[in-house]
Parts: C-alpha cells; structure tokens; sequence
C-alpha cells in the first residue's frame, strides 16, 4: 500500500525526519523555559498550604521588605476579571476569600533573583481558615457535603436517552451491572510549565510560554489584565510536551501581570514538584453501567451513570464530559441507552485536558463491559464486537452518520487473524500466567458541533520560500512536519523550501488549539485553501507574463508551464511584489459539523471519528502480582498517513503513555488534600525499559473531508489501553480488575 | 535550591580529606557520586552549608583481590563493577545488583560507599554485601576501624561512622564457585525504580540440592537491610524440595518487619517477599538459578 501511496504522492505518505529534530537532538532548540533576558525578574507563586480554606488575611509586609523584590500582587492587583478556564472561568487568578485545592496560586512575587523571589515568596503570611475537604465523588456529592462553588458540587449534570432500557433489560438475555473507575493522571512533560514575558517598545506585552492555543490564553490575558487583545502576544514553541496539561492557562496570565505591573521581563518555571502540586491531571472517574445482551451477543442497551471529578474547578470539564459521554456507548449499535453524566468538583486538585478528553475514561468502562460480555457468553470478544459495530452510512448514537465504519471493520478483521491473537503463549516459570487482551477505541477529531474555523496563512516569499503560518503548536507531536509536508504536496515543490512560522500570535492567524486531534484536520485544510488561493493568484500573474489565457497553463513542480516555456513561482512572486501586491494568502476551513448538539451536551456528536485496535500481551507473576506487558499490536484507522513515522511514534507514545495510567500511575492525595506524589520518583510513569515490543499498522483509509484524506492521530491509542490491558491481566488471572491502575497488590 | 551557597573542599588526597574532615566534623557533607546528595540538596534536606567532595582522592579507586577478600576503594562506581573481571567471577551477586540501580546514569556515577553512606533500608547494593560478608573500612585523621555491614547500620539514614571517619574500602568474601546466588528486585517499573522488597541469597547446596548453608538478606522491609535469621536456620542441613522452598519463603515473610508507604503496604511487601525468595529458590532447586564461577582462569 505504501508503495503505490509514494507514487500518488511526492510529499506526503512519507516518514520525513521531523524538521525540528536535528535541532532537538543537538540540544541547539532552545525551548521557551530555556529564555533568559537582559535584567528580567524571576517570579515565585505563593501558593495555599490548605486544600479548602477560608482566607481571613494575606499579609505582604515581611515579604516587602527583602531588597530586591519589585512586586508582590494579589488579588487585588487584578485590573480585569480575576478568573479564567477555557469553558468556563471559575478558576481566581489568584485566590481571594477561598482556597479549593491544595497549591492555588494566592499571592505573586517578582525579585532580581529566583532565590529572592522565593524567600519573599515564604515570608508572604496568608491566614486560613480551614474547611472541610472533600476528597471523592461520594464525599462530594453526599447530602451533607459543604458546598464548593455557588451551584454546588455538581459543575454539570445532564441525562440523554434513546429508546426503552427498561424493556430491553426485560427483553435481554443477560445483563451485567458493573462499576469501573480511573485514575486522576498527570501529564508528566518533561518541560514544566513555564515561560517568559515583557514589555516592547510598542507597548506590547509579549508572553513566551509551553501553551497550546496561543490566541485562546491571548483572550484569557486580555480579560483579566483588561487590555486589549492587540495590546498582547502570545508565542508556544517550542513546547518540551503538553498532553493537554498546557491546553488551558498554566502562567500565562501571572507572567502578564508581572510585566504589566513592573514594566521589566519577567520568567516564571515551575519545579517539578510545583507542577505536581499545582499543574493539572486528568479526571477521575466512576463509571456505573448496566448493560444488556441478547444470547448472540447483540448489544440491547446500555445504561451509564458517569461521574468525572474536575477536582477544584472546571477548566475543560464540561466538554470533557461531553466526550465521555460521547465514548460510553463506543463504536457500537445500541438502541437503547441513558446516559446520566455528572461533573463534579472536589478537592483533589484541578483536572483538565488529557490526551483522549474523558474517552479513555468512558473507554475503560464500556470496552471492560463488552469484554466482560463476551466471556460470560462465550464468545470471542472480537467477533462480539464485529457483531455490534456501526457501519458506513449507519446512524450513529447521536443522530449521526457514520462515515466511515469499514475502516474499523477492518481494523478487527487484522487483530483477528495477527499472530498474538491466536497463538498460545508458553509460560516460562510456573508462575507466570500470559494473556491477551483487546479493546477498541474510537474518537472524534476536532470539536464536534462546536463553531470551529481555523484560519492559516502562506506566503510566497521571493527569495524562494513558501512560508507557511498557523497557531497550533508543535509540542513534539509534528505538527510542523506534517503541515510542511501538505503544502509542498499541494504547491509541488520540495519540502525544503517549505518554512515554518508558528504559535506565535505575530505572524500567524488563529488556526485554534493544538488539542483534539485536530491540527493536521484543521490547520492542514485551511493551509490546502491558503496554498489554493495562492496558486489561483499566481496563475493569473503567470498569465499575464505570458500573455494567455489560463486555460492554456499547466502548472508542475514550482513552475507554470505554457508550451515549451515556463516561469517559476517565485519569479512571479518577485513582480507581483514590485507592483505592491500582497504575496500572503490566508484562508478559512469550515471544519464540518451537525448543526446542532445532542440536547444536554455542548459538542455531541462528531462528524469524524478515528478508530483503533489495541491488542496487548501480559505476563503476571502469579506470586507477585506484576504484570509486564511484553507486546502490544495496534490497528489504526487514521484516514490518510501524512507522515508513517511520526504517526507511528503518536501512537507508541500513546500506547506507553496508556501503560502507565492502567499500570502505575496512581496520583493520591492524603486526609488533608495535598498530593503525595508529585514527581518522577514517587509517581510512575514508564521508562525506557517498560515499553513492550510495539507494533503499529494502519488500515488502508481515506477521510474525504480531511487534508488529502487525513483524520488525526494524537489521541487514539492512549483511549483503549486501559481496557486491553485489563483483558489482558483477567485472561491470564481469571480476576476482573475494575479500577486501574492495575498495581500489584490489587492483581493478586 | 542554590548550588551556589554551598562551600565545596576538593581535596586531592586522602591525608588531606581526613583532615579537612577532623576540622568540620558534623559541619561538612561528603559527596561521592552525588547522586543522593543532589537530590537531598535540591530537597533542601541538608543542613550542612559544606561538601566535601571526594571525587580527587584517586587512591580510594581500585578493586584488589587479596586471597579470599576483594577490596573495593570507596570511590568505585557500579559501572566499575559491573566491568570488573574480578568481581564478576567471584561475587557476581554483586553485579547483578548493581544493574538494577537506577539506569545507566546512576550507575555511572554512584558508588556502594555512597549507597552505605546513604543508609536506605532499600539500598539495593546492601543485601548482596550483607550476603558476601562484606565489612566497612572507616577512617579517620586518627584512626582506622573495620565494621562488619550488618552491624554498620543504626536504621534509616544512620549509621555508625563517627562524624569525622570516612568509608575509605569495602571488603567482601570471595562467594565460592559452585555456590547458588540470586539478587531480586521489586520495584513498579524497570528502571530508577525504588524497590518495594529486595532479596539477596548466596546457597550453598551438595550434589543431592541439600542446603549445607544458606545466607537471606532483605531490604526495604525493616529499619535495616536485613538477615532472614530464622529462615536461614530453618533451611539449614535440609533437603531442598519444593516443601522447604515454600516453607522457607513463608518463613522470611513473617521474619520481616515491613511498613506502610506510598509505595506499597506492610501486607503487600509480605507477600512479595514470600513470591520472590520462593521464585529465587524455585531456581535454584531446579538448577536454573545462577552459579558462581570462580577465580579461575578459564572459566569465561
Ligand atoms: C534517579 C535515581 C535512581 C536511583 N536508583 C537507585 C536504585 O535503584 N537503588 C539504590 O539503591 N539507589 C538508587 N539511587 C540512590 C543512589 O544512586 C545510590 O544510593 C548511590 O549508591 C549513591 O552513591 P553516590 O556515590 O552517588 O553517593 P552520594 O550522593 O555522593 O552520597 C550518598 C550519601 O553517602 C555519603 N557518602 C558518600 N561517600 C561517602 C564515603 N566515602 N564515606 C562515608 N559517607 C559517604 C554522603 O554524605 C551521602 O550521605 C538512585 C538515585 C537516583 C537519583
């Protein structure tokens, strides 16, 4: 297949080295919170000891009086709206008369030194008044509990029905009632959050930080220092990874204010530990489903109670709801479900954005109850699931169509005949015990019926470049590469001639977050359009040059062809530039999408959805109680793959990432509310040495709306790894483990 | 965390270290690899204002063999001695534990006086010196003393060297060839893992797999790292057959005193320690467990 697409295509469908690798590799980058300037501040975040408290006072004088520090704000030094969140903005910039998890940022300081910075910042004296914590969902959500935020302690709550469960479980052959829970996870980026900002000579307030929707944290800048948007910028690469823990505000909004407040650069970078106290994770959930089988093991109905916990705030959380609940039903045909689905706030930190956005979450649940069924059945839970999936021009769940469900079809047609599947693994120690173990996944790109229109921009620039701007942002994923890859495809020219400008407010127009698996969709079809445009502008440039009417051009690698002679498209850019023209082309993609929500959800459904199979391979050590994953195959319906290796790695790096969240990682907060594990060496995640035998292959596919038929990678494999694995450790343990992660001790 | 605070004495040569240390006593760290002090440091744990860094005194970097001892210089890396030929061939417990210190940028830097220094109960070096019958040299400007390591440690983090002695070598028996060993670790990933339970074991078996001796240590379950005493005497003159292994393995569990952690309960680290000295002695009854080779050439 590869071969052929390498015909078809010269740019894409091929592994290009990232073009920032070398650079990388080098150790040349520097990454954002490598930035140092001239006299600039370092900043220190006074942050509350108290997960839930009232402040009675917050004294500064101690503080005030180390030389060196130049300011110490509060509250009340906000000139805007002292809060912000992407969806909804609960969150104080800095606290005022409460405190709802432990590490909220109360006080900033700005001093001539980091240490300065930090002595200052623990001589700043806050009072409290301590509340009750509440550190679960049952504790939250008990009648007696004490209520959060004005609305309570459910940030949202919402019921979605098809059809009659109650005459399903009647009808049913067999119905399973079962409970699964997740683990809050962090992001772990190897680059805390952090950044730098200053003032220039035209009054700007730049703000350099690790972000991923540079005009989104324009906008939250602008509202709470209550300036124009036009009065900052907001730059994001290069980000040492994000996850979605950068999705939303990290510094943004203090390093402005610092800027703004003393007139001199400012830097503000967490520690490791910081970031584990006060950086995001990702919800935890509860899951309750009741889930109903005819004896072939035709889904009937699925009744799920969902209960995200967004710890303090709600950041993404309404939205992230919205895709567990647009997960809990999986790829399947279910005609009759209820879907109760619940946010609520406790003292656990803050959640939010986490690669996969409340599906890995839902997909633990629904994946473990479709394995679950299987086995009480009898059947091969790969069969059980070709039974049940939605195909191609199906309606979907939610009203929608299914474009393209022969691609998942396929998918576990592969699984069924790979050589893990079927081969029966000889246990070298007596207690060893292996397994296989399955799940599928699927997800939406984008922002379902959300109003989505990425703009980016190319310009012809003469000297002999195609410089390509948009706003997402290349954290490590590829996002530069890929889109480099697309325009020398559309504009046939090399990809060595392609540069990239991007994240970065100045020069590039709003092309949205980097989040959702929706870069390559978003700003690759907007960038199609921009080069488009161009292409029509210098066609009628290359027809005056010779003279013709269009019809009489063909265009060829960089060059317009008429008869035996031709002119280049830099040349063309040259006199278009002597006469004054613009040689910027910007664009805008309507990403398409239902019209309206599924009543109760803000972005129900979407109108494309990657799909995935995961196989892992375990070994338990019956006495012990580890497990060791020692391969795992994925099957991946991506649509087009611009660029094999990148994809690949998207999807490794998931898989691992996946690992540790159903393995390891196990973030605990004590009596008090306060994390217990905030850095590498008390919180797990994978090292080199954990990471099986990968093998990743993707399904013959083509998105007719994406970029020459692309979907999006970024989230997929992470979704299903929880519930394979699961599989996995029961076929070789005979026990269901319902609560990732799946640590030693709750496997035997 | 400010590095630039602290006071760095880099002595060139022992004489000199030991009398810096004579002089600041209490008032000075040592620092060997550093790759337990950075972290203490950048934890702000220190109370010290000034190291003593050790990395100059060259003389304490050697492996010697003399007759049934080896001799480790303080400043041997587990790098060094997972190259050592010596060590290798005599007390390859040794080396099995070190590989699974940290990753290779641990084991390039850190040392076994720094791991003895350290005093961690899951000091992973500790259970293979506690089997090899390792003994620790201290000195001092005005004195020198050997202890044996499973009298040197008081319990977490302390120790009997005096404030102005120096581990300056770490001796160890030759394991004998022939003999049975294991060294497992538990730990809840493959690398830079902290061990959860860790087991050391060096058997000695007749041709019939009857335990004429038999040396247990654990880490990570006591204050100390321990020996499974009791275990050892119940093995002790007994026909090796899965029964004893059983009852041996269940034998350590109880003899160990593990706590509650964030990295795993009292109860789980009895089970492991059960799982993990059944698997080594499973081995070893089946004679798939390793065997020492000896100190003669040839043998590789
Ligand atoms: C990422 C990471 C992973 C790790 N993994 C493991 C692991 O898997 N298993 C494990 O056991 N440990 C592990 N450690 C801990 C550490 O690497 C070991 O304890 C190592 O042996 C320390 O040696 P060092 O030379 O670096 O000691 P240093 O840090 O230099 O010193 C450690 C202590 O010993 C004292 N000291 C040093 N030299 C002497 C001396 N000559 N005489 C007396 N006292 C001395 C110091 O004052 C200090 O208190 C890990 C550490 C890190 C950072």
């Amino acid at each position: 297949m590869e071969e052929e697409l390498e015909q078809k295509y010269k740019s894409i469908t091929r592994s290009v080295a990232a073009i920032d690798s070398q650079s990388k590799v080098s150790g040349a980058l520097k990454y954002i919170t490598d930035m140092r300037i001239e006299n600039m501040l370092f900043a220190s975040v006074v942050r509350s000891t108290y997960a839930h408290a009232r402040i009675i006072s917050i004294d500064t004088r101690e503080a005030e009086k180390i030389s060196g520090v130049k300011a110490i704000l509060t509250y009340k030094d906000i000139p805007g709206l002292n809060a912000y969140g992407a969806i909804v903005p609960d969150a104080p910039v800095l606290a005022y008369d409460r405190v709802r998890y432990y590490g909220e940022p109360v006080a900033l300081v700005a001093a001539d030194t980091e240490e300065l910075a930090r002595e200052a910042a623990s001589l700043v004296k806050i009072e409290y008044d301590p509340l009750p914590v509440i550190r679960s969902i049952d504790e939250s959500i008990a009648s007696e509990a004490i209520a959060l935020h004005d609305n309570g302690n459910i940030a949202r709550h919402t019921i979605i029905k098809k059809g009659d469960t109650e005459r399903a479980k009647r009808e049913a052959y067999m119905t399973l009632d079962r409970i699964y829970r997740t683990p809050f996870q962090k992001h772990m980026f190897l680059e805390p959050e952090g950044g730098v900002a200053y003032i220039d000579e035209s009054g700007i307030i730049n703000v350099f930080a690790g972000g991923q929707s540079p005009y989104r944290d324009k906008l939250q800048i602008a509202r709470s220092l209550n300036i124009p948007p036009e009065k900052i910028r907001t730059v994001n690469y290069p980000t040492g990874g994000a996850f979605g823990g950068k999705d939303d505000i990290t510094v943004q909004i203090h390093l402005a204010l610092l800027a703004y407040k003393t007139g001199k650069p400012v830097k503000l970078w967490f520690s490791r530990e910081e970031s584990g106290v006060a950086g995001y994770h990702r919800t935890g959930s509860e899951i309750h489903l009741i889930t109903s089988v005819d004896k072939e093991g035709t889904l009937l109905s699925n009744e799920a109670q969902i209960y995200l916990d967004t710890g303090a705030y709600q950041s993404f959380g309404p939205t992230i709801l919205d895709v567990s609940i647009e997960t809990i039903n999986g790829p399947y045909r279910i005609p009759n479900y209820i879907i109760n689905a619940n946010l609520v706030y406790t003292n656990n930190g803050f959640s939010s954005a986490f690669r996969g956005f409340g599906a890995p979450e839902s997909n633990f649940a629904i994946e473990s109850m479709i394995n679950e069924l299987a086995s009480e059945l009898h059947l091969d839970p790969i069969d059980m699931r070709l039974k049940n999936i939605l195909m191609t021009g199906e309606e979907g769940p939610f009203g929608n169509t299914i474009r393209h469900g022969d691609g998942l079809r396929e998918a576990l047609m592969r699984a069924k005949n790979s050589k893990i599947w079927n081969s029966v693994i000889q246990n070298k120690k007596p207690w060893q015990r292996s397994g296989v173990g399955i799940a599928v996944a699927i997800k939406g790109v984008g922002f379902g019926t959300l109003p989505d229109y990425p703009t980016a921009a190319i310009e012809i620039a003469t000297e002999g470049k195609v410089k390509i701007m948009f706003s997402n942002v290349d954290y490590g994923q590829g996002i530069n590469t890929g889109n480099a890859q697309l325009v020398a495809e559309k504009m046939d020219i090399p990809l060595n001639q392609v540069e990239v400008r991007h994240a970065d407010t100045k020069y590039s127009p709003d092309t949205g977050s980097s989040s959702a698996s929706r870069s390559t969709f978003a700003s690759g079809n907007a960038l199609l359009l921009a080069c488009s445009k161009a292409l029509d502008r210098l066609k009628m440039e290359a027809c005056f040059y010779f003279g013709v009417t269009s019809e009489k051009l063909e265009y060829k690698e960089g060059r317009f062809y008429y008869n035996d002679r031709s002119v280049g498209i830099y040349e063309l850019a040259k006199s278009l530039k002597a006469r004054g023209e613009t040689l910027r082309f910007e664009s805008t993609f309507e990403v398409p999408r239902y019209p309206a929500p599924v009543e109760g959800t803000l972005e129900v459904p979407h109108v494309v959805y990657m799909y995935g199979v995961l196989l892992s391979s375990a070994v338990l050590d019956e006495l012990i109680g580890n497990i060791h994953i020692n391969q795992a195959e994925f099957y991946a319906d991506i649509g087009t793959v611009i660029n094999p290796s990148i994809a690949s790695g998207q999807i490794e790096g998931g898989i691992v990432q996946g690992l540790g969240y159903a393995t390891t990682e196990d973030l605990k907060y004590d009596v008090n509310g306060k994390p217990i594990n905030n850095n590498y060496t008390t919180y797990i995640v994978p090292s080199v040495r954990d990471v099986p035998d990968i093998y990743v292959e993707f399904i013959d596919s083509l998105e007719e709306l994406g970029p020459y038929g692309a979907k999006g990678v970024g989230e997929i494999s992470i979704i299903p790894v929880g519930a394979s694995v699961a599989h996995a450790v029961y076929n070789a343990s005979g026990k269901w483990i319902r609560d990732l992660p799946l640590l030693p001790w709750k496997v035997i | 965390m400010n590095y630039s605070q602290y006071v760095v004495h880099s002595p060139q040569n022992l004489n000199e270290a030991l009398g810096i240390l004579k002089e600041k006593a209490s008032e000075i760290r040592l620092i060997s690899g550093g790759t337990d002090v950075m972290v203490l440091i950048k934890d702000n744990i220190i109370k010290e204002k000034e190291l003593l860094n050790l990395s100059f005194l060259n003389e304490l970097r050697y492996i010697h063999e003399e007759g049934n001892t080896i001799k480790i210089g303080a400043l041997i890396t587990y790098k060094e001695l997972e190259k050592s030929k010596v060590v290798n061939l005599n007390a390859p417990i040794l080396v099995d534990a070190s590989k699974t210190i940290g990753a290779a940028q641990i084991q390039n830097l850190g040392t076994l006086a720094g791991n003895l220094g350290n005093a961690s109960p899951a000091g992973d070096s500790i259970p293979p010196l506690y089997v090899l019958n390792a003994s620790v040299k201290l000195q001092s400007a005005d004195s020198e003393r050997v202890v044996p390591v499973s009298e040197f440690f008081l319990g977490p983090r302390k120790t009997k060297r005096a404030p102005n002695e120096l581990i300056t070598e770490i001796a160890i028996e030759k394991t004998k060839p022939g003999l049975y060993y294991f060294f497992k670790k538990l730990g809840l990933r493959e690398a830079n893992a902290i061990s959860l339970v860790s087991v050391a074991c060096i058997a000695d078996l007749d041709q019939y797999k009857k335990v004429n001796s038999i040396k247990l240590a654990l880490g990570a379950v006591a204050p100390t790292v321990m020996f499974a005493v009791k275990s050892e005497k119940l093995a002790t003159d007994k026909q090796l057959d899965l029964n004893l292994v059983d009852e041996i393995a269940r034998s350590v569990s109880e003899e160990i005193s593990p706590i509650t952690d964030i990295r795993g309960s009292a109860e789980y680290r009895r089970r492991a320690a059960y799982g993990l000295v059944y698997e080594g002695l499973y081995e070893v009854l089946m004679g798939t467990a390793k065997r020492v080779s000896g100190s003669f050439e040839g043998v590789y």
